[in-house]
This record gives structure tokens, sequence and C-alpha cells, in this order.
């Protein structure tokens, strides 16, 4: 029988680690560039167009005794291919609903923390390796990184009984389009992002704003300000007990350089912030960071994207007494030369110098999040 | 560019403008060009692959708003 699979279905067999083998009918370029992947995923590319005449071809290359979902860019073609194959005798076969598209946008919401005073949630965009956030406190909540699915925040925060009254951007992203000024503009929030990385409309700027107090939040803003650089990322500590690392820190290494060509100073910022402030603090913080490139090696037990610096520090020998110059060169030796797709454009929306419907949105962010597919270790 | 046969493929979703594009092109003989008009944009990517992998050529493409254009010669 043929059903189809919603992008939420799939992101939750990929969490609980269940079998699923996937036949992805897109052509082999896209499928090379981004598929759905993890620990007990497997799946093989055969374009729906060397199937239009049969998939006698393929079969033998399917499992009979595994669930099978077929998958393509937006649906059409994993419907088509997933029909023949029910109709060759296959039993268990699904097509994912609204392919790879509804796959990039899918965002899974898991509990962090929660203690008396404060709640926080991920939002995990499996598709994108983006990572958002949600701090409740009270009647409030503060959205860290929020992507363009506003809804899903004002929905979230609607059930738990808070208003979302502050949102920031850890840095001016260049892989996805930021949902931080429509968030803004439909929840009334302060809306907080570095003055340095150049918006054009209405924001507070962290270089004034270093501090955000509400309920029983205290956050701070981590950022190494020097006039003339492009700052890399800022990070958000929120009651010594939370970092919001944004691109400084991820579970599995320290962030990549920036995409602005400056890569050395890019690198001796990162090294500022590791070593006078990070350095400080204590091995129980728990990073939450904004990206992550192997959700298997990333996620922890608790289901979500994180892991305590003390073990992240432990792991990393770039964060443990290395000599500057020395660590710059070890940094920029990492850095990577791809560029996420698209990202002149989305760099553009997201400082309101460019505007785009949603359908261009979409296919702007469609593809890799090549931000986080290499750390430097 | 002259083309032998023309397909409007505009307004439909994949599979279909390969599906089209395949029956079209097995009517035709060879070094004959089909002309392709598609508003899926996904079909350009589909349309590079499928050529290559079947031994026909795509020998010109174009944009026009939101129509994609493409000339493919059928391979010998």
């Amino acid at each position: 029988m043929l059903t189809g699979m919603t992008a939420k279905e799939v992101a939750k067999m990929v969490k609980n680690k269940e079998d699923l083998f996937i036949l992805d009918v897109r052509n082999q370029s896209d499928y090379q560039d981004w598929k759905i992947e993890g620990e007990k995923v497997s799946s093989i590319n055969v374009p729906y167009f060397d199937l239009l005449d049969g998939v006698e071809g393929v079969l033998k290359q399917l499992p009979t005794d595994n669930k099978l979902l077929v998958v393509c860019a937006k649906e059409g073609s994993s419907k088509f291919v997933a029909e023949q194959l029910v109709e060759a005798g296959l039993q268990d076969v699904s097509y994912l609903e609204g392919g790879m598209k509804s796959w990039s946008e899918h965002l899974e919401q898991v509990l962090v923390y929660a203690d008396e005073q404060l709640k926080v949630y991920q939002y995990l965009r499996m598709g994108k390796g983006c990572l958002s956030y949600m701090v409740i406190s009270g009647e409030e909540a503060l959205v860290v990184d929020p992507s363009r699915f506003t809804d899903v925040y004002m929905e979230a925060a609607k059930q738990e009984g808070a208003k979302i009254t502050h949102i920031v951007d850890s840095h001016l992203h260049a892989d996805h389009i930021s949902g931080g000024k429509t968030l803004a503009d439909q929840t009334g929030a302060a809306y907080y992002m570095m003055k340095s990385e150049g918006a054009v409309f209405d924001f507070m700027p962290f270089e004034e704003h270093d501090r955000i107090r509400f309920a029983h939040v205290d956050l701070r803003v981590l950022a190494v300000k020097t006039p003339g650089h492009t700052p890399g990322s800022v990070s958000f500590f929120v009651n010594d007990k939370l970092l919001f690392s944004g691109d400084t820190i991820f579970v599995g290494g320290l962030g990549r350089p920036d995409l602005g060509g400056k890569v050395q100073e890019w690198a001796k910022d990162l090294y500022d912030t590791v070593y006078e402030k990070i350095a400080a603090m204590a091995d129980d913080v728990i990073v939450l960071p904004g990206h992550y490139a192997n959700l298997d090696q990333e996620v922890n037990a608790a289901g979500y994207v994180g892991a305590e610096l003390g073990a992240i520090r432990a792991g990393n020998e770039l964060m443990n007494q290395q000599d500057k110059q020395a660590f710059v060169d070890q940094v920029v030796a990492n850095a990577q030369t791809e560029t996420p797709p698209n990202f002149e454009e989305i760099i553009a929306i997201n400082r309101g110098v460019d505007v785009a419907s949603p359908e261009r949105q979409q296919e702007l962010e469609i593809g890799p999040n090549r931000c986080a597919l290499h750390h430097t270790h | 560019m002259t083309s032998n046969k023309f397909l409007d493929a505009k307004g439909l979703a994949c599979p279909m403008p390969i599906v089209r594009t395949k029956k079209a092109m097995n009517e035709m003989e060879a070094n004959q060009v089909l002309e392709i008009h598609v508003t899926d944009k996904g079909f350009k990517n589909d349309l590079t692959a499928w050529t290559k992998s079947t031994g026909n050529e795509l020998v010109k493409a174009e944009e026009e708003g939101d129509v994609l254009k493409f000339w493919i010669k059928k391979g010998e």
C-alpha cells in the first residue's frame, strides 16, 4: 500500500534511530549535494527519469523487509515511482510528502532545559543543520536565531502562555533566511543583532545592549568588538548556565571562519572569545550551538544537540592552552572555501537590502548547509 | 535557433516535463532538435542529467521571465 510520510515522521525516525531505507529519485548532483541522513538511514540514488519505462531494474537493490521511502525534490516524481513499486509488488512503500522542500523546512521541537524559572526549547532543522531556540520565563519568551517559520515560535510561545518579547540573532546568517525581522514585526518584540553586520532596518544593536533582562532571565552578550572587522558571531550566556554559542563553538569543535575573506581577523577574534571569555566558564555550562554537522554524533542522550562545555573543551585541543599564533594558523588552515548555496542573496535579504517572495526564499534555502559541514577541530 | 519540434510543458510539475520530453524525443530522428518550454525550475538540472545519461545533447538554454527554454538535439 502506498502512503505519504511527512517530514515530521521522517524526523522522528531519524531521531529514534529507526531503520529506514530511502530511494532518492532526484538527479545525481542534487543527491550528492545533500540528502536525508541518519545512523539507521540508508539510501540509494536512482533518478526518476531512469525509471520512466519501469522499475524492474531497481527492484533487486531495494529491501523487502524494511520500510521504503521514496524521495524527490517536491513530491511528484517520488509518488510516480512509488506507485510503480507498489504495482511491482512491494509492500511497505511511502513517498515523502512535499519532498526535500518540506524536509528542508521542518522544525523539530525538543526540550533542552527546565527549572522553576526557566524553560528552553531547541528547534532542530534537520534538513539544514540549523538550530534555533526559545527561552521562556514567566510570561515572556526570547527567541535565538529564528528561522523564517515564525508561526512555529509563536505557536510554541502560546502553548506556554508566554509572549515573545525579545529576539536575538547571533550573527548575520549566510546559510538560511532569518525570521528575526518578520517575527519582530508580528509580535512587537525587540530585535537585536550586531550593528556591524550591516542590517538596514531598525533593530537594537548589541553594541549598545549587551545585557538583556526579563522575568528570571539574565542574558549577557559575548562579543569581541573589533572596529573595522566583521565579527564572526556573538554568543549569549544565560543565567551563567546556558551558552547559546551561535557560530563560535559547536559540539564537534570551533566555528568556521567567516565568509568575508577576513579569515585571519576572524580567527583572532575567535581566539579572544575562547581564551578570555569562554575559558572562565564552568565545565557544567550547557553549550547550545547554532549549527550541527552530524546529528548522530552531536545529539545527546536527552535528544537535543548540545553538550557540557567541559566535555567540548576536553575533546578539542584548539581550546586548550594554545599560543595565539598557533591557534590562528590552525584555524586558517582549516578554513573551508565552499560557501553555502546562494549565500550572497541570503545575506542581502537578512540585511534587509533585498526582499524575496516566500517561493524565492524557499528556493534560495534549498540545498546543503555548508556553514556546518566542516568544523574546525 | 531552429527546432524540428516544439513541446510546451509550462505549468507541468515534475515528473511530467521529462515524461513528455522523452515521449517527444522517441518520435524524432537523430540530430533533430526539440524546443521545450517549462516553468518548473527543477527541470534544468534534471534535463541536464537526463540528456547526459541518454546520449542526447542539451545545446541551448534560455530564461525569459518565469519560462525556461531548452533546445536538445537527439543523439545518433
